[in-house]
């Protein structure tokens, strides 16, 4: 299909819950009213790690209202994890619903089942716990090294690769093609830091459990992963997945950190105890606390290259704080490498080297970008200061070097997402459209003119950063849709896939639509519902566009087949000779049918049957999107402050099958980039008690606070993806930070290696260089 | 400004409180220690929410008395004798307000959880200032935070409903 | 808030003042509650709402203007009359508060009722040299703004007194000032510091000088090193630069950080070098 003619992909389509939402529908997972529901409420470890030598929950099961209290001696201890992955989940089971030792400020002691928020409270207060308090790590230098206090010394958890040294996940791959740095005439070696990073999804985390009238467990989540939740609560509570029903409702953003299992078990856990309906809502510290934040992380990135630009070697060794459980910590890590060491050519020898280590911290999990933030602050910074070492343009150092169409990497095989990776090749690549792009939407060459000897406090600079990401994890995620047809040539689209905001209803059924010649609004979507849902893994990896969207395509195509069988005995037309257009089928000499009288004549009239059909799809590659990132910025050299002028994003994410949804994720991954380059950090105690877990101290950009940010679509064709479709929702997250790292160098010389660039590194920094 | 001295006393730590929401009035039974968002959602206005509950994110916005306010900040038996707008009576499904076809038309809207305190903020200023400047926006807009959209089309779609509103 | 038994909606101070002082039991007097609300104690038992007084207004008294303590931020920033004093220092200190939503509920008697570091208005009144009205049990009284703040006072505001309004001397009126609030993000409530500068110059010299520095100490203090190196001093290059370091030493008796010192610095300076 020539992509001129799309009808409906890469157009105009309203997002279908946009109104409801913009009208206070209550769509949401706490805008219910349940009979009876009981509130939940979990009792959070004061103590960085400490064994519960005692817990004594009579008193608290005294208190009028309480209808349960769970502690880790009435529940079933089954090691899991609980991050949101395809099963065998490739991260350690080191999770218990609950335990009877803590491994962070925040970690679980018991639960409550109250019939008041207030009962519920008094009861946590009355529970009776005595610690033995352990000596706790918070450095991940210092927890692996011999000696350390061992955070996972349960002898039941599984697939840890070396407990005692609290190495929650490692690997290392070696590409080796000579003596190392042999052919370099520079080698240069940077470190490269960042802190604890949390969603802030403006949502916090909730659940309602509850039964129905067949015994069964429904559990009403604001999750990504219904599937996931399903299969993990079931094992975590040793119940037959049949007897569980997952929902997901609109949800209010997750950014990943509702990729996860975090409320589900316990709750369900409650209910099971009580028979009722218990809701536990997170509250906003909780939230930062106790959900999943970003793994914090050190990239050492050694690299040789020559005058000619040509980079001879790669060394990326990665350390991550995966906090105290190991959720994601092998998968980030691999991520970390996986999508950025492909991205430039490095002609003789790569390593890369990852650790995931456990501290006496909140745990980390899966947050936009998922590693490769980490890895493009260091990659991207680093090729500024080789292009500056040899003197040459830095966009013309990156545009010598990275990857072109058709070609591949040994790390693409070596390294995928928790596992071995899937050999590829580019099929698709806008990226030098991208850089011309946003050069000139930028005026680069001409404000670096203006720039030129700036004098005074204030001064400007320009910087860029580019990146890839990947669509989906091959071999790996697989959706599947179902496509049922109704009387007035109206479909309902069930599919598996969760929409957290993205829109993936709305483009899944223009997706649909485009193949069966009607318009979007003519699909009724239904998602994210285990039972009445086929399987989709859920939002993460940037997968829904590329493979739940190939899998609506495939079962649309059925459909058509279907549709064109009955057309043809109405038509009395060949198959062959008929296509779908316009709400019609229509034959080459113009003979035609509604799709409605379709509907009518399957449904009542001839050889009845229900015109539906299911497929499913996984794919065998990951297509990068690609991106071009550029920075103005102005820094103050009198307070530190850096001041975003300006921030332009390129993005090829091949057809944008709803170019607006597509820009405006876009635009919310840029700026929550830049919040992370600018404000945002958790901070700790010296005793592991966060202190900035609010709103009020942990701050996210708002409007006063937004530079002004224009994303581009730059449009390619994935042969792979439906409609040449390929992802777009995580990639704009990782350009600011090494983007205005480039632009603060070229301002004031000085080069900044730690997020979050505040006023005071700024300073030091500056202090330091004697650039004053 | 009001003539009488009001007062109210909590009986078994629950006040009866009157007040008018979206134009109706309404008589809710409050506990001492709750705030107007929780007494609202409980009485079936689900539109305001609960993002932070400190007063820092602006999802539980409503319009208190004339001007918009955190609910989450406001002890619930101190809106005994208010006015408040919800985002349910700014407009519905069947009859959305022109801010409210804005935002869709201007794809404004992803998960949507911050909208109706930013619809409400941004109603308000185009009710004091029908020709805002951007920067007049991003003022008025500053205490709803969002997470998703990075701000840019629901400055947009302010604009446009700017002129929409002009035009009717 | 679990003991709130009374709630009252008083609508002159005298009638809000006998509900605080009557009853014998705990009472707290709470104007707009964006930092009140959340943090009610356990013993308040009666809640007494200021919503209802009639003391919102923004006026000249004579040479000095006049705002009443119930006046919201909102209102402090969208007046006129405020937006013409004094280069409009206060009006932007108010925009400066938190947000919109904030600055909607919010009232300048609240933000002075007990004194916490990152309140706003502090530093800008006790650089102006403001004065408050309040009115107590043995009648109205009129002190200066740092006598109630600054000072231990012997009236707690909202709880046996009730603060009516705040008078900035009509002097002021003239004063070249700036407010600078130096903070994370836009919205931070939190901030690094807030700096205070006013001056009066006539004929090349400093007439006037008001240094105030807020948010590094849970009181704001008068820079009075720097104002006395400007004092009557003709400005120029050096006295610029003597003032600066006589304003890090005034921060090293708080023990502000090299950053922070060396940020005002730079702020101070600025608003030196455009006098």
């Amino acid at each position: 299909m020539e992509k001129n003619d799309f009808k409906v992909v890469n157009k105009r389509a309203l997002k279908m819950d946009s109104l409801g939402l913009a009208c206070g529908e209550p769509v949401f997972t706490d805008d219910v009213d349940i009979n009876g529901m009981l509130y939940g409420r979990i009792l959070w470890s004061p103590y960085a790690h400490a064994r519960i030598t005692k817990i004594d929950t009579k008193e608290a099961e005294k208190v009028p209202g309480v209808k349960a209290v769970l502690t880790y001696k009435n529940v079933p201890r089954v090691p899991h994890t609980t991050a949101g992955q395809g099963y065998p989940e490739p991260s350690p089971y080191d999770t218990y619903i609950l335990d009877n030792k803590v491994r962070f400020v925040g970690d679980r002691v018991a639960a409550v089942a109250a019939e008041t928020p207030e009962a519920a409270d008094a009861a946590l207060k009355l529970i009776k716990t005595e610690y033995a308090i352990l000596p706790a790590v918070f450095d991940t230098f210092e927890a692996m090294k011999d000696g350390a206090p061992v955070i996972h010394d349960e002898k039941d958890a599984k697939n840890i690769p070396d407990a005692g040294h609290n190495i929650a996940a490692k690997f290392e791959f070696e590409v080796k093609n000579g003596e190392w740095f042999k052919d370099a005439d520079f080698v240069i070696e940077h470190s490269y830091k960042m802190p604890y990073l949390q969603h802030c999804a403006i949502e916090p985390h909730i659940v309602i459990t509850s039964f129905d009238p067949f015994g069964r467990l429904v559990i009403r989540t604001s999750t990504q992963v219904p599937f996931h939740v399903r299969r993990i609560v079931a094992q975590a509570l040793k119940l037959p997945v049949k007897k569980i029903r997952v929902i997901k409702p609109r949800i209010g953003g997750g950014f990943g950190s509702k990729q996860e299992v975090l409320l589900e078990d316990i709750a369900a856990a409650l209910s099971l105890k009580t028979g009722k309906p218990v809701k536990i809502e997170y509250t906003r510290r909780e939230t930062f606390i106790s959900s999943r934040t970003r793994h914090p992380s050190t990239v050492r990135l050694k690299t040789g290259f020559k005058k000619d630009g040509t980079i001879t070697d790669a060394e990326m060794d990665i350390v991550l704080n995966t906090g105290a459980y190991g959720s994601h910590a092998l998968t980030v890590m691999m991520c970390s490498g996986s999508h950025t060491i492909p991205f430039y050519k490095v002609k003789n020898n790569i390593k890369f080297l990852g650790r995931s280590v456990y501290t006496n911290l909140p745990v980390a999990g899966a947050y936009r970008g998922y590693g490769a933030t980490q890895g493009f602050f260091a990659w991207e910074s680093q090729m500024d200061i080789m292009a500056a070492k040899i003197g040459m343009d830095p966009v013309e150092f990156r545009k010598m070097n990275y990857i072109r169409l058709g070609e591949g990497s040994p790390v693409f095989k070596a390294m995928g997402e928790g596992r071995e990776g899937v050999e590829q090749v580019i099929t698709s690549i806008g990226l030098y459209e991208g850089i011309e792009k946003g050069l000139k939407a930028i005026n680069w060459h001409a404000k670096k003119e203006k720039n030129k000897g700036g004098k005074g406090m204030l001064r400007r600079g320009l910087g860029m950063a580019c990146m890839m990401q990947g669509s989906g994890i091959p071999e790996v995620d697989m959706a599947s849709a179902t496509i049922k047809m109704n009387e007035d040539g109206s479909f309902n689209l069930m599919v598996g896939a969760a929409d957290l905001g993205t829109g993936s209803d709305t483009i899944l059924a223009q997706i649909a639509a485009e193949v069966l010649g009607v318009k979007a609004e003519d699909f009724i979507v239904y998602s994210s519902d285990t039972d009445l849902t086929p399987f989709d893994v859920g939002a993460y990896a940037s997968s829904t566009t590329f493979i739940s969207g190939n899998a609506v395509k495939k079962t649309a195509e059925k459909v058509r087949e279907m549709i064109i069988a009955v057309a043809a005995k109405i038509l009395d037309r060949k198959k062959e000779d008929l296509r779908l257009e316009g709400g019609k089928v229509i034959a080459g000499d113009g003979a035609a049918c509604g799709l409605s009288e379709v509907a009518n004549t399957s449904l009542y009239y001839y050889d009845q049957h229900q015109i539906i059909a299911s497929a499913s799809h996984y794919a065998h590659t990951s297509p990068p999107p690609f991106a071009a990132n550029f920075a103005e910025v102005e820094v103050d050299t009198g307070t530190g402050k850096i001041k975003i002028l300006d921030y332009v994003s390129c993005v090829d994410c091949g057809t944008a099958i709803n170019p607006e949804l597509a820009e405006g994720q876009n635009d919310g991954a840029v700026l929550n980039g830049i919040g992370h380059t600018l404000s945002e950090e958790l901070e700790f105690s010296s005793n592991g008690t966060p202190l900035n877990a609010s709103f009020r101290r942990y701050k996210i950009f708002n409007t006063l606070d937004m530079p002004p940010i224009k994303t581009f679509l730059i449009p390619t064709f994935e042969p792979n993806g439906p409609f040449g479709a390929k992802s777009v929702s995580e990639i704009g997250i990782n350009g600011p930070l090494p983007a205005v790292a480039n632009a603060v160098y070229d301002a004031v010389g000085v080069r900044l290696f730690d997020s979050p660039f505040t006023p005071e590194k700024v300073l030091a920094a500056i202090k330091k260089a004697g650039k004053k | 400004m009001k003539k009488e001295n009001m007062r109210l006393e909590a009986v078994n730590g629950v006040f009866g409180i009157s007040l008018t929401v979206n134009g109706v009035k309404r008589n809710f039974a409050v506990k001492n220690n709750e705030f107007l968002l929780n007494a609202l959602r409980r009485y079936g206005y689900k539109g305001a929410k609960k993002g932070c509950d400190t007063g820092d994110c602006g999802s539980c916005t409503v319009i208190f008395n004339g001007k918009p306010a955190l609910a989450c900040l406001i002890p619930a038996f101190t809106a005994h004798g208010a006015e408040i707008t919800t985002i349910e009576g700014v407009g519905t499904v069947q009859n959305p307000h022109p801010l409210q076809e804005s935002f869709v038309e201007a794809g404004a809207v992803q998960c949507g959880f911050c909208i109706p305190g930013m619809i409400l903020s941004s109603k308000h200023l185009l009710d004091v200032n029908p020709s805002p400047s951007e920067d007049d926006i991003k003022k008025y807009l500053d205490g709803n935070l969002c997470r998703c959209t990075g701000y840019v089309k629901q400055i947009q779609a302010v604009k446009m409903a700017a002129k929409k509103m002009k035009k009717a | 808030m679990n003991n709130i038994k009374y709630c009252s909606f008083p609508v002159t101070p005298k009638a809000a003042l006998a509900e605080l002082l009557s009853r014998g039991n705990e009472a707290l007097a709470v104007a707009g509650g964006t930092l009140a609300a959340k943090t009610l104690s356990e013993t308040t038992v009666n809640f007494v709402d200021l919503k209802n007084l009639p003391l919102n207004y923004i006026k000249m008294r004579g040479p000095d203007l006049v705002i009443g303590a119930m006046a919201t931020f909102d209102d402090i920033d969208n007046s006129k009359l405020v937006g013409s004093w004094a280069g409009g220092v206060i009006s932007t200190a108010a925009a400066r508060c938190s947000s919109q939503l904030i600055r909607n509920m919010a009232t300048i008697g609240g933000n002075i009722a007990r004194p916490h570091s990152f309140n706003i208005f502090p530093a800008v009144l006790l650089g102006l040299d403001a004065k408050v009205k309040i009115l107590c049990k043995t009648g109205v009284k009129t002190r200066a703004f740092a006598d109630i703040y600054l000072a231990d006072f012997k009236f707690r505001p909202g709880r046996d007194c009730l603060i009516l309004e705040v008078i900035i001397p009509g002097k002021t009126g003239n004063w070249t000032c700036r407010f600078e609030k130096f903070a994370k993000t836009e919205a931070s409530w939190e901030a690094y510091l807030t700096l205070f500068m006013a001056a009066e110059i006539d004929g090349g010299s400093v007439k006037e000088i008001r240094v105030t520095v807020g948010a590094l100490s849970p009181k704001p203090f008068r820079a009075r090193g720097a104002e006395k190196a400007l004092g009557g001093a003709k400005l120029s290059a050096g006295v610029i630069g003597a003032a600066v370091l006589e304003l890090e030493r005034d921060l090293d008796v708080v023990r502000a950080s090299e950053f922070k010192k060396e940020a005002s610095a730079s702020l101070f300076r600025r608003f030196l070098e455009v006098l």
